[in-house]
């Protein structure tokens, strides 16, 4: 779910670095007041390495095959690293693979930015309690979120009106696309986390 | 993965030109420009000299700039400049889909002509040099490093599932994620090992090397790209 080049005017495409900055600098700030924050890079690293890697795979969700975001389950493992590896992800694929842009950079890390952090929040306030249904909320959630902001910034980025029913219709459309995925995120990050608790509490913060 | 050589231009230079081009380039807003952002992305591709695999990095932009052309006439303006049977095609949105599509091209043909030639190395520390903060770098670089390794780790438990037997569909998704969940495990553990060496060697200040110093040519390629964009924005004003 990337924002190619081209397609927003260059004041969004600026905000969107401005956005994308603050939320950096937030997330750093609240990183270096952790204990030793050198110590947490290289599992930050390894878990973003993993993360990459497996979003880079097709996984069969009929009718179609699906690239997982992991948006959600990132959030939960990295917490507030989530927003450091996620930028440095986008601008390695930007680079390597051609994939999203130079110029969208920033807007790309709000819309998986954004939704990690909604995720890490979800699994602070409720994966002590209902650790479920918040594994789900936070796979969903960040789905829906990255789809909404994605939606949202295309729509007023396009350098021309849509027809109101068109509008409509292709919101619709792009929703619908979605549910798969969005399911598919919510089932992977339950089934993920339920064998992380059990086999390597370790990895899991809560709040 | 890019070309390991020695390039004349600093990768802090080329990080520089094409973040001010392709800005330039995302600011065009007239089809009589596209032509010269066309001519500008074709001349940097040839330079650089892309090899066929390199260039096939842009097969995903190209399916995406078709995509527009197809879509945006289709859903997008008021003024009808054609019917083809049920379809009814709009003059703005057929403009909107050319001036985005040859946006996004020229925009993608460009950064590969600049940055695929430069080791991924010496773009982290570029990035480092131009003030990206250490930990984003150092980030950047192990992130790099175990790229491949855990790639193929993957892979290899991957074919194993399939080998085996493994369910497909929605049934196979907790199967993905047992392996997305083992992998973890092993990262983690990986991490650790990778900490205490770190350590051990000393890690204080950040991964990445120091960049060398910008050079005559390196200041002129930034001013070189500086021109270009004012004067494609200068062309698009007119």
């Amino acid at each position: 779910m990337h924002l190619p080049d081209g397609i927003v005017p260059v004041q969004m495409a600026l905000a969107g670095y401005g956005g994308a900055g603050l939320l950096a600098a937030v997330a750093l700030s609240r990183i270096k007041q952790m204990a030793d924050p050198s110590a947490a890079i290289p599992r930050a690293a390894m878990l973003t390495t993993v993360f990459f890697a497996a979003s880079l795979v097709a996984i069969p969700v009929p009718p179609a095959s699906v690239h997982l975001v992991l948006a959600g389950l990132l959030g939960v493992m990295l917490g507030w690293f989530a927003v450091p590896a996620i930028l440095v992800g986008l601008f390695l694929q930007a680079v390597l693979f051609g994939h999203g842009g130079l110029t969208t950079l920033g807007l790309n890390g709000l819309i998986l930015g954004l939704p990690a952090l909604l995720s890490f929040g979800i699994w602070q306030v409720g994966g002590t309690r209902w650790p479920d249904l918040a594994a789900l909320c936070a796979g969903c959630g960040a789905v829906l979120a990255a789809v909404a902001i994605f939606a949202g910034l295309v729509l007023a980025g396009l350098p021309v009106a849509l027809d109101p029913a068109a509008e409509r219709a292709a919101l619709q459309a792009f929703a619908l696309a979605h549910i798969p995925l969005m399911l598919a995120e919510g089932v992977i990050v339950v089934a993920v986390l339920r064998v992380l608790r059990r086999a390597a509490p370790y990895l899991l913060s809560y709040g | 993965m890019a070309r390991a050589v020695a390039t004349p231009v600093s990768a802090r230079a080329r990080l520089v030109a094409a973040f001010v081009l392709a800005f330039g380039f995302a600011a065009v807003q007239t089809l009589d420009t596209l032509l010269a952002l066309g001519a500008i992305a074709a001349v940097a591709v040839l330079a650089a000299g892309l090899s066929w695999r390199e260039l096939a990095r842009l097969r995903g932009a190209v399916v995406l700039a078709c995509g527009f052309m197809v879509v945006l006439p289709m859903i997008a303006g008021e003024t009808v400049f054609a019917r083809i049977g049920p379809l009814t095609l709009y003059l703005e949105g057929a403009q909107a889909g050319a001036l985005i599509a040859a946006r996004l091209l020229a925009i993608v043909a460009l950064t590969l002509a600049l940055l695929s030639p430069v080791p991924v190395l010496q773009l982290v520390a570029a990035m480092r040099a131009l003030g990206v903060p250490a930990l984003m770098a150092d980030l950047a670089l192990l992130t790099l490093r175990y790229m491949d390794e855990v790639a193929a780790q993957l892979a290899r438990a991957r074919l194993a599932r399939r080998l085996r037997g493994g369910r497909s569909g929605w049934r196979a998704l907790p199967e993905h994620a047992l392996l997305l969940a083992t992998s973890l495990i092993r990262a983690q553990a990986r991490s650790e090992q990778l900490w205490a060496a770190m350590r051990l060697r000393g890690y204080s200040s950040g991964l990445a090397a120091p960049a060398p110093p910008l050079l005559a040519r390196d200041w002129g390629f930034m001013a070189g790209a500086l021109v270009l964009a004012l004067f494609v924005l200068w062309l698009d004003r007119l």
